[in-house]
């Protein structure tokens, strides 16, 4: 999966599950700030992108560190390359 | 003790969204009741009908606020922002520091606790359950999600009675002003059709069987040929203030709670029994300081259950004879459970404000377990002072609620 794919299927996360229009999903878009998201919202958002790239975050601690919407990208990037390099 | 007056109305039923289309399906004596495709998937559900409510205009709530809310929290918020409207309260004049609203159903979101098992327990994994999923399925969420969306910063409570939740709401916020601990109350109650709704009635035998193919003969309240009730949904909300508030700010008033009563049977959880219901009607008429000839119509309750239908019939015919019209609006909407007390309520509102009395939709041969009260079985013109609005639910739990036409006095 390339990098413009994965922040293509996020973007679509947050239309889909948080009815974000288009426009406003900019890579520094802060989330709770910029994009209305709350503490609830969090718990939706790692639910839809754990179904969305069939991965397992929930546990993970940088999850707490994610601010904007490049965050959210270059977590899932990190993720995904480790779960390649692991499976392979 | 405060009087307490009805200003406002709000209603998602079968019909429609809003009283309009309530009252135009009654007028026109329809059935809002239809086969309900994909139930023949159950394995041993017999009935297959329902009368559900459409879910529409679900969008216009903001997502934040919609996301913790099932089917029929957003009938409920839908109900009580028409209700709101209804009483001339703008959403930035409501006074919410003495305002509460009290919405009563049998359970959460049928649909979305459904969700949850589906979800979770193939995998027994947790991980994915999304965050607002219980919010939309706890006892109290069509009360909550009304507060949460209006804001309210009085009494929040919820009335988990099946079948008379509604009352129970409309009784407990009657106490609430009557009392003066709140000042508007918005009460009522809210239901969700689904399978596993009707499937509760069914596997108790309870249910409507025979008509599968001719939904609109069932249900047959009263009727010799009835055989069961059918499920509906939808939600109905009342505005309650008291009289010196409603009078000062010149309010609609669609009348006066004038009693309420509610009682357990003490006998059976499932079977209701008419020695009670003449207790919780008497007691209301009492409290109502009234005789029982002075009722001009009885809502009843009659789901159009064997045996349900016969008690009431009989605990009616104990108290009035045959002098008091008697109609069941069951035979249209079919029982909107928890909904059921306030929708029926409205609709018996409005038909006092118009004299006349809609008929028990379906009643074509009056039982003969179900004779000696006066079956309405035709639209009847009538000047309409005092109402009863009967509720009996599973659990065996009576409520009788009487409101008086406010004429200035």
């Amino acid at each position: 999966m390339t990098e413009q794919e994965i922040i293509e299927k996020v973007n679509m996360v947050f239309e889909e599950s948080f009815e974000k229009d288009r426009a406003l999903l900019k890579p520094d878009a802060h989330i709770f700030t910029d994009l209305g998201l709350d503490s609830l919202d969090i718990v939706d958002l790692v639910v839809a992108l754990q179904k969305s790239f069939g991965i397992q975050i929930r546990e993970e601690e940088k999850i707490r560190d994610i601010r904007t919407l490049q965050d959210i990208y270059q977590f899932i990037i990190e993720v995904k390359n480790k779960k390649e390099v692991s499976g392979s | 003790m405060k009087r307490v007056v009805i200003t406002g109305v709000g209603v998602v039923s079968p019909f429609g969204y809003g009283t309009k289309s309530l009252m135009e399906g009654l007028e026109e004596n329809r059935s809002a009741v239809r086969y309900m495709e994909g139930w023949d998937v159950y394995k041993g559900m017999r009935s297959h009908v329902g009368a559900p409510s459409e879910m529409k205009d679900e969008k216009k709530i903001p997502r934040e606020k919609r996301r913790s809310m099932g089917i029929l929290s957003i009938y409920a918020v839908q109900a009580a922002e028409q209700a709101l409207a209804d009483a001339g309260i703008a959403f930035a004049d409501i006074p919410r520091l003495r305002t509460g609203c009290v919405v009563g159903s049998t359970m959460g979101s049928a649909k979305s606790i459904t969700e949850v098992f589906e979800t979770m327990l193939p995998d027994r994994d947790l991980g994915k359950l999304g965050s607002s999923l219980f919010f939309q399925c706890m006892s109290h969420t069509a009360a909550a999600n009304v507060a949460q969306y209006l804001e309210l910063n009085g009494y929040i409570m919820s009335t988990s009675a099946a079948c008379a939740s509604a009352l129970h709401a409309l009784g407990t916020g009657y106490d609430l002003i009557r009392t003066g601990r709140q000042d508007i109350m918005l009460c009522g109650g809210a239901e969700e059709l689904h399978p596993t709704v009707t499937g509760s009635f069914d596997v108790l035998f309870a249910t409507s069987s025979a008509y599968n193919q001719t939904p609109d003969r069932t249900p047959r309240p009263f009727d010799r040929d009835r055989d069961g009730l059918v499920c509906g949904d939808g939600s109905g909300i009342l505005v309650l203030e008291g009289l010196d508030r409603a009078l000062a700010r010149n309010a609609r008033i669609y009348a006066e709670i004038v009693g309420y009563s509610t009682s357990g049977n003490g006998a059976h959880l499932s079977q209701s029994n008419k020695a009670s219901m003449v207790r919780c009607m008497s007691d209301a008429l009492q409290e109502a300081r009234s005789l029982p000839e002075d009722v001009d119509y009885i809502n009843a309750h009659a789901t159009a259950t064997l045996q349900g239908d016969k008690e009431e019939a009989e605990a009616i015919r104990e108290l009035f004879g045959d002098s008091v019209p008697v109609s069941s609006l069951k035979g249209h909407i079919g029982h909107t459970l928890g909904a059921s007390g306030a929708i029926e309520l409205i609709a018996s509102l409005l038909m006092m404000e118009k004299s006349v009395i809609y008929p028990t939709r379906n009643l074509e041969n009056v039982d003969p377990d179900c004779r000696g009260i006066m079956h309405v079985m035709e639209s009847m013109p009538k000047d309409i002072l005092l109402i009863l609005k009967n509720g009996f639910a599973f659990g065996g739990i009576n409520a009788t609620l009487a409101c008086r036409r406010y004429d200035g006095l």
